[in-house]
């Protein structure tokens, strides 16, 4: 991989929203994401897993400019994308697009699924005529599974895996490079979410493009994405290729949290052994100094109290935590 | 005997599109101390099934047809001459040898009232104790679902609380009158993993150390897998196979049940098999087949399947499966 140039480049990330409440009190800073990087390469899924609240969704935004970052560097195709201007955002806009997590939340419900779907279309006149348009919007119709004659109805006569559809197909609409999908599945059933995986799956393969895939189902991320990283309280603890991360976890965090997931298999899953995290996430807002983890960690030492580690590369893998240090 | 028998249960509701068919003649039972799970997607009538059992309905509910029998008690709605007669029945039930615990405890938990007067109120209401034997009861409830210094957290209110301590304050108020039977509708979904986890083991803990059974409702096989005796698995309305944990994970019969599977991973296999999805989108119940409501997605589908909705097969004591294709009318 390391002779293939990153599309995808984020560097030392912070994305940090103000929540002090009055004009004298003290400054409340919520660290949605410190100190985040990694890279994706082309026609790669990174998949971004962790608990709520541990800013994988602000990462995602922040990466599709939907908030500014407070510090670091996003690089996108060899540009910092916090100096775009005019036509080359316009351009990023166009190259990067997002899935969101609730599919009734995300569509106009005035707008038929054939607005819908040109809408992105016009704002980059990427065609000329309406015929060419009225043509990619059938073919965009047919890359998702729906039908023709679904291009004249409203969202609210669809159902949610659907509408989900309708969402990648505007997001397919501009030909992106690259889409961050939100927790795209959190809302399906269980036999649509199979469905949905699928077709993202079968649409990278044929267009070659990349995706950051965040959610909380840890199989179903494991299932789509060739690299992982582990998110905990704003930063990324542990990264690696999918099946090494869960075979062979290596941050603490990593190993409690896989050993969390219920197997559907009842002979291993009544057996399973799991990692005791006592309590629950500290709150992002001024969070203390040294490893996020600290406070819930089993091996924790007092250097971890006040120290942050740093990363530590160990083959394709990195690991933040004092343990894997030389 | 069996501590809850439900038989032909038929729950419709009136809406302004016309009547739903939501639980459309389910049988089953419970016995005691054993954790039956029921599993479905939305809409598929699992929850309402419930609901059916509790008396708690919404008002648009037509009157439940159908045969509950629990703890040797007929409760079944048509057998009272008043729905006065029937809620004060159920009234003396829930909360007291029948309890349930809901998905969001937010929305379950009063938020203007502390915890102590919460959990005190089903105990003082069905069980004949003063004050101070309630909340010393209350205080033991607390440390028994495992909340810390719980003489201090007892004076709280819910927000107070986060979602993982909130949702073992509702299972310690299900819990307050050592219930025969709990009825859990998707109580971890609302939380993390790792919480998830926590809340899980503290059910399985509490199954072992009582004799309390419980109903499982969820979509989530991984759970099932974990905490189930025994697993039905819902589909349009209709009860489609019922088996212990491993013939359902194991030798699953009814095409639904196997397409299930397919449509999950498992991320303990060291090979990725690729997902299987079902094709297509469950039926509305607004106007549900005639047949077998699964017959649109179905790949075993035959010409009987639109006709006529299969009579349940026995292939041993646990295990039962309605489908054609266990009759020799199946034959295309």
């Amino acid at each position: 991989m390391s002779e293939v140039k990153p599309i995808l480049s984020i560097q030392n990330l912070r994305t940090w929203f103000d929540v002090t409440k009055g004009l004298f009190a003290p400054k409340q800073i919520v660290k949605a994401v410190d100190d985040v990087s990694f890279d994706v390469y082309p026609n790669e899924t990174f998949g971004l897993v962790g608990e709520s609240g541990c800013g994988k969704s602000t990462l995602g935004r922040t990466i599709v400019k939907l908030y500014e970052p407070h510090d670091g560097k996003i690089i996108f195709d060899g540009q910092d994308i916090s100096k775009l201007k005019g036509d080359a955002l316009k351009q990023y806009r166009k190259d990067m697009q997002m899935i969101f997590q609730d599919p009734y939340a995300s569509l106009n419900p005035r707008m038929t699924v054939g607005e819908i779907i040109k809408e992105p279309m016009k704002i980059h006149t990427i065609y000329k005529t309406d015929a060419e348009m009225e043509k990619r919007v059938h073919e965009l119709l047919d890359i998702v599974s729906l039908k023709p004659d679904h291009i004249r109805r409203y969202p609210a006569e669809f159902s949610g895996g659907q509408r989900q559809r309708i969402g990648i197909a505007r997001a397919l609409a501009v030909n992106p490079k690259f889409i961050v999908c939100d927790e795209p599945i959190s809302a399906l059933d269980v036999s649509i979410q199979a469905q949905v995986i699928n077709l993202l799956d079968d649409i990278k393969k044929r267009l070659g493009i990349s995706y950051i895939f965040i959610a909380h189902d840890l199989g179903m991320v494991k299932h789509i994405s060739d690299r992982i990283g582990v998110m905990y309280l704003g930063h990324l603890v542990e990264m690696g290729p999918s099946d090494e991360v869960y075979h062979r976890p290596l941050h603490p965090y990593t190993q409690a949290l896989l050993s969390a997931i219920p197997i559907p298999d009842p002979k291993t899953a009544k057996l399973k052994q799991r990692i005791v995290l006592e309590g629950e996430i500290p709150t992002p807002i001024n969070p203390p100094k040294g490893c996020p983890f600290a406070s819930r960690c089993p091996r924790a030492t007092e250097r971890c109290k006040v120290e942050n580690p740093k990363p530590v590369t160990l083959g394709s893998r990195t690991v933040s935590c004092f343990i894997y240090e030389k | 005997m069996a501590l809850l028998k439900v038989e032909n249960l038929v729950t419709d509701f009136k809406t302004d599109q016309g009547i739903v068919h939501a639980v459309r003649d389910v049988s089953f039972e419970v016995n005691p101390g054993e954790v039956l799970g029921i599993v479905g997607e939305s809409g598929s009538g699992k929850s309402q099934t419930m609901f059916s059992i509790m008396g708690l309905l919404a008002d648009n509910a037509l009157p439940v047809q159908g045969k509950i029998t629990f703890d040797g008690a007929d409760i079944s709605p048509v057998s009272f001459k008043t729905k006065k007669e029937y809620n004060k029945a159920m009234q003396a039930i829930r909360g007291n040898t029948m309890a349930m615990i809901f998905q969001d405890p937010m929305t379950f938990l009063n938020p203007v009232l502390k915890i102590e007067t919460q959990l005190i109120e089903p105990i003082m209401n069905h069980k004949k104790v003063s004050h101070k034997q309630a909340y010393d009861m209350a205080i033991d409830l607390m440390k028994k679902v495992g909340i810390p210094s719980p003489e201090k957290r007892i004076k709280q209110y819910p927000f107070e609380f986060s979602g993982g301590m909130r949702q073992r304050i509702v299972i310690a108020i299900a819990l307050a009158c050592q219930p025969k039977l709990v009825i859990a509708d998707e109580p971890t979904t609302a939380l993390d993993v790792t919480i998830q986890a926590q809340v899980l083991e503290l059910i399985q803990s509490l199954k072992e150390n009582s004799d309390s059974a419980i109903i499982m409702i969820t979509h989530d096989l991984g759970v099932v897998a974990k905490l189930c005796d025994r697993v039905a698995i819902m589909y349009g309305g209709k009860l489609c196979e019922i088996g212990t944990d491993n013939q359902i994970f194991y030798d699953p019969i009814h095409p639904y049940t196997k397409g299930l599977l397919g449509c999950i991973t498992n991320p303990d296999a060291d090979d990725d098999a690729p997902l299987e999805p079902i094709p297509g989108t469950p039926p509305d119940l607004l106007n549900p087949p005639v047949g077998c409501p699964y017959l649109a997605r179905c790949e075993s589908g035959m010409a009987i399947c639109s006709k006529q909705f299969p009579p349940v097969s026995t292939i041993d004591a646990t295990h039962q499966c309605a489908c054609w294709l266990l009759h020799k009318e199946g034959v295309k």
